[in-house]
């Protein structure tokens, strides 16, 4: 008898707390799109193009380092939308020349080419799986080029104050669970920028495996932009930092540059 | 900047073949690159070109040869006249095409000896002395090949590999003493390359067409005195690459026809027959760095009942459809920098097989180590890999990049 009251009490519970969920969701989800759709624009789409220098610092475990410098050209064609980046690398020097040119079109793969310049090679990359690590690095393709927004239910949890930052805090869980290698992952979203500060991931376990942190955040030409951030494997103790070393928006670039051209024949005055 | 790297590279043979110049390996060398680019921002008149200058060069010990060799892998100057034109002036490598491994439309010439003996994929490539001018327009995109100074390919002489020689009916090494007769240096006989492409959509769709020469010495000139030669050849050829619907991944074909220009007839059992080649291609990644890629390709022989009907006995039995197949498994460890890739070719009508296993250690950004495998396999002596069946070998190669 004592046995089956506490399972009524439990059980009450239960579907007291799934109602509250369920409501609390139906209103969340709007507010959590939202802001994660202001932080996609804020962080993928400033301005209408960019030239930037990035810096990569991968190191393991032991503490051992790797570098990798490029150049990154990005140009949208709506915010939001199709994006277009072109990627140079200057750094290792047995990667040097090699370049990456990527035609975003959201709701269906990209169009993904690498060139390798010692054979003079255009390859067209399959681009099925962007959980795929970039370059080496702790980020993957998504983190680098953005992840799609119907990818995934955002919830909103609440405002909380990080450091001086006021944020908002989003949940977000993919709609096709199994496709990606994290049951859910946790915003910290500038409400003045839009920018995230931080990232949490989580595994199918629902163990935290992996934190995205931002260092920095300079204002350049107007336009909040992070500068420094750094993605942390808590399972291998490996990590990158990326620095943007410069940026510069709406330098010109124009859409007849994204072409297979531009891999064989790199844009002098953009990379020099 | 001066970039480049200093390599070690060493590859035993298991079975110890005699024919060839060394019994214990075909790879035994160090080699010493250097590359630098300039981009002179200064004057305005020319920096506005996006001026691009480069060089890169090769100093080798090959103890295999025991030689010193300096080898000028590539050095250009590329320039744009126009927004919508560059000119690529001087040594160069070139490529076009859709096979990985395999080529139809890419008639630029290939070094299948360092291919063999487990040299890094890029010397591969034989570079050209070339001028390659390329327009774009909204429309489409185009290329114009230039190439005065005939290469071939570096073909396999018997002093490294042993292989099938058709005029002495069985395998050789070292004895062998064909004589290798190239087009001469004239203005006509300038090889002229050309590509015409554009996308429709994601799908990329190119034309080809070529005036040249066989790149291996495919026609006899005199048996006797053991000459061969580099036949005329015109090629005609177009090309599909893009995402496969539904399944994901990148799909190509390829194909073209090949114009033996001195026997359109296929009547002349001493220069190669003119053929149909045919290529289909798909290649798709899975989660963990795991990639596959797997190729189909036919050979048609045209005129095969002229071949049929004027082959002598010693002549090497041909197919009118010779297939080859081939497999690509590459996955990823250690956050990439631990590469084990395999890759096939097999030829069901031919019975032959080629296998090239390789694992490679990015220790840091510095050094590179890398050890993998060629295995031949095949039924007949004569075959594109039956004849090498006694070369298989194991290499290694250890490398610094600065």
């Amino acid at each position: 008898m004592k046995y089956l009251g506490f399972g009524l009490v439990f059980a009450s519970l239960l579907s007291v707390s799934g109602m509250e969920l369920r409501s609390a969701y139906a209103a969340d989800t709007a507010g959590g799109s939202t802001v994660m759709k202001e932080m996609l624009l804020a962080y993928y789409y400033p301005r209408t193009d960019a030239k930037s220098e990035v810096f990569m610092r991968i190191v393991n475990r032991q503490g051992q380092t790797r570098e990798r410098r490029l150049t990154m050209l990005r140009l949208d064609e709506a915010d939001g939308g199709k994006q277009s980046y072109y990627i140079y690398f200057h750094e290792p020097a047995d990667v040097e020349g090699m370049s990456f040119l990527v035609l975003k079109h959201p709701g269906r793969d990209d169009d993904r080419w690498l060139y390798l310049p010692s054979i003079d090679l255009v390859k067209r990359i399959a681009t099925s799986d962007k959980r795929t690590s970039f370059a080496g690095s702790d980020f993957t393709y998504e983190d680098v080029s953005g992840r799609d927004l119907d990818e995934d239910d955002h919830e909103l949890l609440g405002v909380e104050s990080l450091g001086e930052h006021s944020t908002f805090v989003v949940k977000s869980t993919p709609k096709r669970p199994g496709e990606v290698e994290f049951s859910s992952r946790k915003f910290w979203i500038d409400k003045a920028t839009h920018l995230p500060l931080k990232v949490e991931h989580y595994d199918l376990k629902g163990t935290l495996y992996k934190i995205y942190e931002t260092s920095e955040i300079q204002t350049l030409q107007g336009t909040p932009t992070i500068t420094k951030a750094v993605m942390k494997d808590l399972g291998s103790g490996h990590e990158t930092e990326i620095t943007i070393k410069t940026i510069s928006y709406d330098v010109g670039i124009t859409p007849d540059l994204f072409q297979e051209r531009l891999l064989r024949r790199p844009p002098t005055k953009w990379i020099r | 900047m001066i970039h480049g790297f200093a390599e070690v590279g060493y590859g035993s043979k298991f079975l110890g073949d005699e024919r060839t110049d060394k019994d214990e390996f075909n790879l035994l060398e160090e080699r010493l690159q250097l590359k630098a680019t300039y981009r002179p921002a200064k004057p305005e008149w020319l920096a506005s070109r996006n001026p691009e200058f480069f060089y890169k060069g090769d100093l080798l010990v090959d103890e295999h040869e025991e030689k010193v060799k300096y080898q000028i892998r590539e050095v250009y100057g590329l320039i744009s006249p126009f927004s919508w034109m560059d000119v690529k002036l001087g040594r160069q490598i070139l490529t076009w095409g859709t096979g990985d491994l395999v080529f139809i439309n890419d008639v630029f010439p290939k070094d299948y000896e360092s291919f063999f003996i487990g040299r890094d994929d890029e010397y591969l490539k034989v570079p050209s002395d070339a001028g390659k001018f390329s327009f774009a327009s909204r429309w489409a995109s185009a290329d114009l090949v230039l190439i005065p100074f005939f290469t071939s390919d570096v073909s396999i002489t018997g002093d490294r590999l042993s292989f099938y020689d058709n005029l002495l009916g069985r395998l050789v090494g070292k004895e062998s003493d064909r004589l290798l007769t190239e087009p001469s240096f004239q203005p006509n006989n300038t090889q002229i390359a050309g590509r015409i492409y554009r996308y429709f959509g994601a799908y990329e769709v190119a034309s080809y067409a070529f005036k040249g020469y066989f790149n291996q010495p495919k026609g006899i000139k005199n048996a006797n005195a053991r000459e061969l030669f580099y036949p005329e050849l015109a090629i005609y050829g177009a090309s599909v690459r893009g995402p496969l619907p539904l399944l994901g991944g990148i799909a190509s074909g390829e194909v073209g026809y090949l114009d033996s220009l001195e026997d359109r007839s296929g009547k002349n059992r001493l220069t190669e027959n003119a053929a149909m080649k045919y290529l289909v291609g798909y290649e798709r990644d899975f989660p963990k760095d795991l990639r596959l890629g797997v190729q189909y390709f036919v050979e048609q022989m045209l005129d095969y009942d002229e071949f049929k009907a004027n082959a002598q006995p010693g002549d090497v039995p041909r197919d009118q459809f010779r297939q080859l197949l081939t497999l690509r498994v590459t996955k990823l460890f250690w956050r990439q920098t631990f590469e084990a890739s395999f890759f096939t070719f097999y030829s069901p009508t031919d019975n032959d097989a080629h296998f090239r296993p390789r694992l490679t250690w990015q220790i840091s950004d510095h050094w590179k180590f890398t050890a993998g495998a060629n295995i031949f396999l095949g039924q007949h002596d004569w075959t594109e890999f039956g004849q090498l069946e006694d070369n298989d070998n194991f290499y290694t190669r250890l490398r610094y990049s600065f």
